[in-house]
């Protein structure tokens, strides 16, 4: 075997491909975008024109591509006093983890487009999630290893609220498992057939995990760990350049990740389209249809900031534990009735 | 801060102040220097010291900003200190400025008439809505409500442009001058003043929706930062401050000055005295302060024109002068005025500004330089609460109560 063919074999294995394209790629012209209509919108709420000098015509969006030009051959300093190697491994392997989750998350009910054989694929929620809990802790330790009052407070801000949305998130995402009985997203996503979509019928635990995902991005109201006004940047004060880039373009990134996992749990997955053969049919045209309903989640997300401010510490804690868990638990009770009075 | 004074659970400060109970500072006290490099703190610096999340302690470290606004005014004349005043809080300057020019008439013995009294107060009400939008929109950034920010910031633009047609300038107008003001209002301008009180009244309907009523907003703010009545009164807070503690007392009241009391209007007075209710005191001044201009403007536009500035300094006036203030309604200062002796004697010129009470104690020896200046601002007043708002909240509430006293630096250090 050539070396090409070898390395497009490697490339062409659906996990590395989903991490890679949809991964790497989709995931920063999602978050380039995100970020423009996350400005142009608040400026349009604020009564102001937001981007534009930089290309009028497309309403200021490579004002962002500028920016990543910016941060990409800025300096980065590495300050004398940090843990140099956890310092830039955090960010770096941040990032790479909160992409994982596409590596086992299936795009079509197409078999051989799968990214894990079909019995590993039994479990894809479960593992997609565990994988998806991951990223936080690198946070926290780019906090730690920044060695500033600022970043150690972001850092522990960021332990408290990942104690709180972790298990919202899961349970919000078992009450879609408990309704379909499987853990299956292929199974989810066939059950929702015919606009059965689980946002519809179970909408509590829709709501659960939407604002678990708020607030595991730090999107308003709860940008709570990178608060400005009282610990700078949080986690990522000691960043700067293409380091800092990686740090706020990873909540971006977990946040369009998340977001598929939520479109295929929830919003239909690549329904209505029915994939058939071939990798236009099988592959492209689904994963476009759900990556075009995961911006529109991504969107939503961004657009909060033009309406709230921010909760504090203590009062997004008790949202979570005495609004939220209850809601999530209450989704998986829902979707364990709807089961089995057999709707789904 | 000396170690002697400072005494575990509270301080006991040279003045007497009551010790304030706070909790027994352990070893896992963290010290955290907020400012002055902070984008959170302003021109200065407050040092808190928490116990996890919560402040036992908190020192404002004042006086990043301080421009010697006392000594320079001992050295320039009486009238170029006017400009140099307005430098403390330029959204704030004919409110910053009047008292001082009002201890200078005291000594002169002039006094303004009726009209140009009824111009300083317009100006003072237009300062006193940008001022109170200015601190808004800080505050309100510094929650992350970015739109109530912008809206903030954007609406005062209305009102330097009101202060711009009066004045033609937009921050630093130096509009009142000893015996009187520099302008009349041009044409066109009542109407102008109508049409940005009525926008603003539906803004103000617009931000209670967006901002006062909105969930995320009232939470960080009901109950945080609480300064009891007693205890404001003890610190001797001022302004809105104050009147959130239930304190009303406003210079403008209590001793009215210009033509405050043929006016009418109303002090808001809350008595929660938490964030939440200093933030409403400021929201209705700002609507009070449109009744005021409302009612400036019907009289100004009824009564004829007449001189604006003191008879006995329009008598020295040369002809070319008289004639300009006649058909443009600009009264230039006269060459005279830059090198005038004043009077020997003492004087004080109170004001109520945005931000509460300023003081100026201006002393004369008679020479063409007033010999001294002494000048006590609100903020200076004010910055006291840090220490007592602070303790036994969280760390996220520094912001909430930062922003809600209203503090601002170069004011406080002069």
């Amino acid at each position: 075997m050539a070396v090409h063919e070898a390395l497009a074999a490697i490339i062409g294995w659906p996990p590395i491909w989903q991490v890679l394209i949809i991964g790497f790629i989709g995931s920063l012209v999602v978050s380039i975008f995100a970020v423009w209509f996350e400005r142009k919108a608040a400026a349009r709420v604020q009564r102001r024109l937001g981007p534009y000098w930089a290309s009028p015509r497309l309403g200021g969006l490579l004002h962002l591509i500028a920016d990543l030009a910016r941060y990409a051959f800025q300096y980065p300093i590495i300050p004398r006093r940090v843990d140099v190697v956890p310092f830039l491994a955090a960010p770096i392997a941040g990032l790479i983890i909160a992409l994982l989750p596409l590596a086992v998350i299936p795009f079509t009910s197409n078999p051989s487009y799968w990214p894990l054989p079909p019995a590993a694929m039994e479990y894809s929620l479960l593992i997609a999630l565990a994988i998806a809990t991951l990223p936080p802790i690198f946070i926290i330790a780019a906090g730690w290893a920044s060695n500033n009052p600022f970043a150690v407070i972001g850092g522990v801000r960021e332990a408290f609220i990942i104690v709180a949305y972790e298990l919202i998130a899961i349970l919000g995402f078992l009450g879609a498992a408990a309704a379909v009985g499987s853990f299956n997203l292929v199974e989810i996503v066939a059950a929702q057939e015919g606009f059965k979509w689980l946002i519809l019928l179970n909408p509590i635990a829709f709501l659960a995990v939407f604002i678990a995902i708020v607030m595991s991005t730090s999107a308003f109201p709860f940008e709570i760990p990178e608060s400005e006004a009282e610990v700078v940047a949080g986690p990522f004060t000691e960043y700067s350049g293409i380091l800092y880039a990686l740090n706020m373009g990873g909540a971006y990134m977990r946040r369009f990740v998340l977001a598929i996992l939520t479109v295929l749990a929830f919003l239909g997955g690549w329904q209505p389209l029915t994939p058939g053969e071939g990798l236009l049919w099988g592959y492209i045209l689904p994963s476009i249809v759900v990556v075009a309903k995961a911006v529109v989640i991504v969107l939503a997300i961004s657009f909060l900031r033009a309406v709230y401010g921010r909760y504090r510490l203590d009062q997004a804690l008790d949202m979570a534990w005495k609004i939220l868990l209850p809601l999530a638990l209450a989704g998986i009770a829902l979707g364990l009735i709807e089961a089995s009075i057999g709707v789904v | 801060m000396s170690g002697e004074v400072r005494v575990y659970g509270g301080w006991r400060d040279d003045l007497g102040l009551r010790v304030i109970p706070s909790k027994r500072i352990g070893k896992d006290v963290y010290e955290v220097f907020i400012g002055p490099q902070h984008p959170g703190s302003g021109h200065m610096r407050i040092i808190i010291r928490v116990d996890g999340d919560v402040i036992v302690e908190a020192d404002p470290d004042i006086g990043y900003v301080h421009r010697t606004m006392e000594k320079l005014g001992e050295i320039r004349g009486w009238i170029k200190p006017i400009p140099l005043f307005e430098r403390m809080a330029i959204h704030d300057a004919c409110n910053i400025t009047l008292p001082y020019v009002r201890a200078v008439e005291k000594l002169m013995g002039v006094e303004a008439p009726l009209r140009a009294k009824y111009l300083r107060v317009l100006l003072c009400e237009i300062n006193r809505i940008a001022s109170h939008l200015y601190g808004f929109a800080i505050f309100s950034i510094f929650l992350g409500h970015s739109t109530m920010y912008m809206w903030a910031m954007g609406d005062r633009e209305v009102f330097i442009q009101l202060a711009e047609e009066l004045t033609g300038a937009r921050l630093t107008h130096s509009y009142p001058i000893p015996g009187g003001v520099r302008r009349d209002i041009p044409q066109g301008f009542p109407d102008m003043a109508r049409r940005a009180v009525r926008y603003m009244r539906k803004r103000l309907e617009e931000y209670r929706k967006m901002f006062l009523e909105n969930p995320v907003i009232r939470s960080r703010l009901e109950g945080v930062g609480v300064i009891p009545k007693n205890l404001a009164a003890e610190l001797g807070l001022v302004g809105p401050n104050a009147r959130g503690s239930g304190i009303a007392y406003d210079v403008r009241i209590i001793e009215p000055y210009e033509v405050y009391d043929e006016l009418d209007f109303e002090v808001p007075v809350y008595t929660e005295g938490d964030a939440l209710a200093r933030t409403y005191v400021r929201v209705e001044e700002i609507a009070q302060s449109l009744r005021i201009i409302e009612q400036v403007v019907d009289w100004l536009e009824k009564k004829p024109r007449e001189p604006i500035v003191d008879e006995s300094i329009y008598k020295k006036y040369p002809p070319l002068h008289k004639k300009i203030l006649e058909s443009q309604g600009r009264a230039k200062l006269l060459p005279w005025m830059a090198t005038m002796k004043v009077p020997a004697g003492a004087a004080i010129g109170r004001g109520e500004t945005g931000r509460g009470e300023i003081i100026y104690y201006v002393e004369s020896d008679g020479g063409v330089n007033p010999y001294r200046v002494r000048i006590v601002t609100p903020s200076a007043r004010n910055v006291i609460a840090f220490k007592y708002a602070l303790p036994g909240h969280r760390v996220m509430d520094l912001p909430a109560i930062y922003g809600s006293l209203d503090y601002f630096p170069p004011e406080a250090d002069r």
